[in-house]
C-alpha cells in the first residue's frame, strides 16, 4: 500500500520525501480537526457528569 | 516483501507454468497490505491518544484563557446600566482550589460537552440544577470538569481531603467552602450525590454545600468522583481584589 503510493509519487527520492511528509501532515491535520473531534464523544472517556441516562 | 510480490508479478506475465506462484504473491501481496492497515490503525490510535491527553488540554486551556479574561474585563468594566450587570454569558465566577495546584478554573453554566469542553468548571442544570452562592439561599452548588484532556480542570480531585478549602470567586465576593466528605467511587448514574442536601456525603439538614463530580479512575469515566464541601464564610472582594488568607 504504502509501496504503491511511494512508485506513485513523481520526482525523485528527496521530492517524493517532501511529498510523503506533507501527506503526512494533511492525514494528521485531518484527524485532529475532524477525525478526533467527531469520535471523542462516542468513546467512553470522557462522560463526567452524573445523570439519568 | 513488496519486491518480492512484484518479481512473482513479473514472472508470471511470461508464462502459464508459474501460475501457483501468482497465488503465493497475491497472498503475500493481501498479507503486507493487511499489515500496513494493521501498523496505521496502531499510529492513528496512537495519535488519538496524543489528541486526548495533549492536544485538547492545549485547545481548552486557551478558549477558557480568552472566556476567563473577557469575565475579568466585564467585572473590572461593568456594562454602564441595564441586563449587562448580570451577564453570565461567559462565565459565573471562578473556582480555586489550592489542593488541586492548577490556579483558577472558570465557571459556567450548563455540563453539556460543549461547555466543558472548554476548559472550565460547569454548574448542574440537569437531572438537578445547582443552587448557586450568589442567590443567598441554602442549597448545592453542584459542579463538573473533565479528569483529562480538554483542560483536566478537575485532574487532581484525589487530592482533595477533608478540611481543604475550596473558594469560589465572584464579582463581589469570596465564597469560602470547607470540604467535609469525600466519595472516591461512585455510579454515574447516582444522581443523589447532586441533591440539594447530598445526604451520601452525611448531612442531613439543608445548608449551602458545594460539590465537584468528575470521572474515575483517571483515563477513564467507569466511575464518578464526588467532593463536598459546605461554605464557612464570604468575604467582600476589596479594592486590590485581596484574596481570602486560604489562597494566599
Amino acid at each position: 500500500m504504502y509501496g504503491w503510493i511511494w512508485r506513485h509519487l513523481p520526482g525523485n527520492t528527496w521530492v517524493k520525501a517532501l511529498i510523503s511528509l506533507v501527506l503526512v501532515l494533511a492525514v494528521v491535520y485531518v484527524l485532529f480537526q475532524y477525525v478526533f473531534p467527531w469520535a471523542e464523544p462516542l468513546l467512553p472517556f470522557n462522560d463526567v457528569t452524573v445523570n439519568n441516562q | 516483501m513488496a519486491a518480492t510480490t512484484d518479481g512473482t508479478a513479473e514472472h508470471t506475465d511470461d508464462g502459464t507454468e508459474r501460475r501457483p506462484r501468482r497465488g503465493t504473491g497475491r497472498l503475500a501481496q493481501a498479507v503486507s497490505v493487511f499489515g500496513e492497515l494493521l501498523i496505521t490503525a496502531g499510529l492513528v490510535l496512537g495519535l488519538f491518544v496524543v489528541y486526548s491527553l495533549w492536544w485538547t488540554n492545549v485547545m481548552a486551556d486557551r478558549t477558557a484563557d480568552r472566556q476567563a479574561d473577557k469575565v475579568r474585563e466585564q467585572w473590572a468594566h461593568p456594562a454602564p446600566s441595564g441586563p449587562g450587570a448580570l451577564d453570565t454569558e461567559d462565565g459565573i465566577g471562578f473556582l480555586h482550589v489550592p489542593a488541586m495546584h492548577n490556579g483558577e478554573v472558570l465557571v459556567k453554566k450548563g455540563t453539556s460537552p460543549d461547555v466543558l469542553n472548554d476548559g472550565v468548571a460547569g454548574y448542574y442544570v440537569d437531572p438537578v440544577k445547582a443552587t448557586l452562592p450568589t442567590s443567598g439561599k441554602d442549597g448545592n452548588f453542584t459542579l463538573a470538569a473533565h479528569r483529562d484532556g480538554h483542560g483536566a480542570k478537575f485532574h487532581n480531585i484525589d487530592k482533595l481531603s477533608k478540611g481543604d478549602p475550596i473558594v469560589f470567586e465572584t464579582r463581589d465576593n469570596w465564597y469560602v467552602y470547607k470540604v467535609f466528605a469525600v466519595l472516591p467511587e461512585t455510579s454515574k448514574y447516582n444522581v443523589d450525590v447532586i441533591a440539594q442536601v447530598p445526604k451520601e456525603a452525611g448531612v442531613t439538614k439543608p445548608g449551602r454545600y458545594i460539590t465537584l463530580t468528575t470521572c474515575t479512575p483517571v483515563y477513564t469515566s467507569r466511575y464518578r468522583y464526588v467532593v463536598w464541601g459546605e461554605l464557612v464564610r464570604v468575604e467582600k472582594v476589596d479594592s486590590k481584589r485581596t484574596p481570602p488568607k486560604e489562597l494566599r
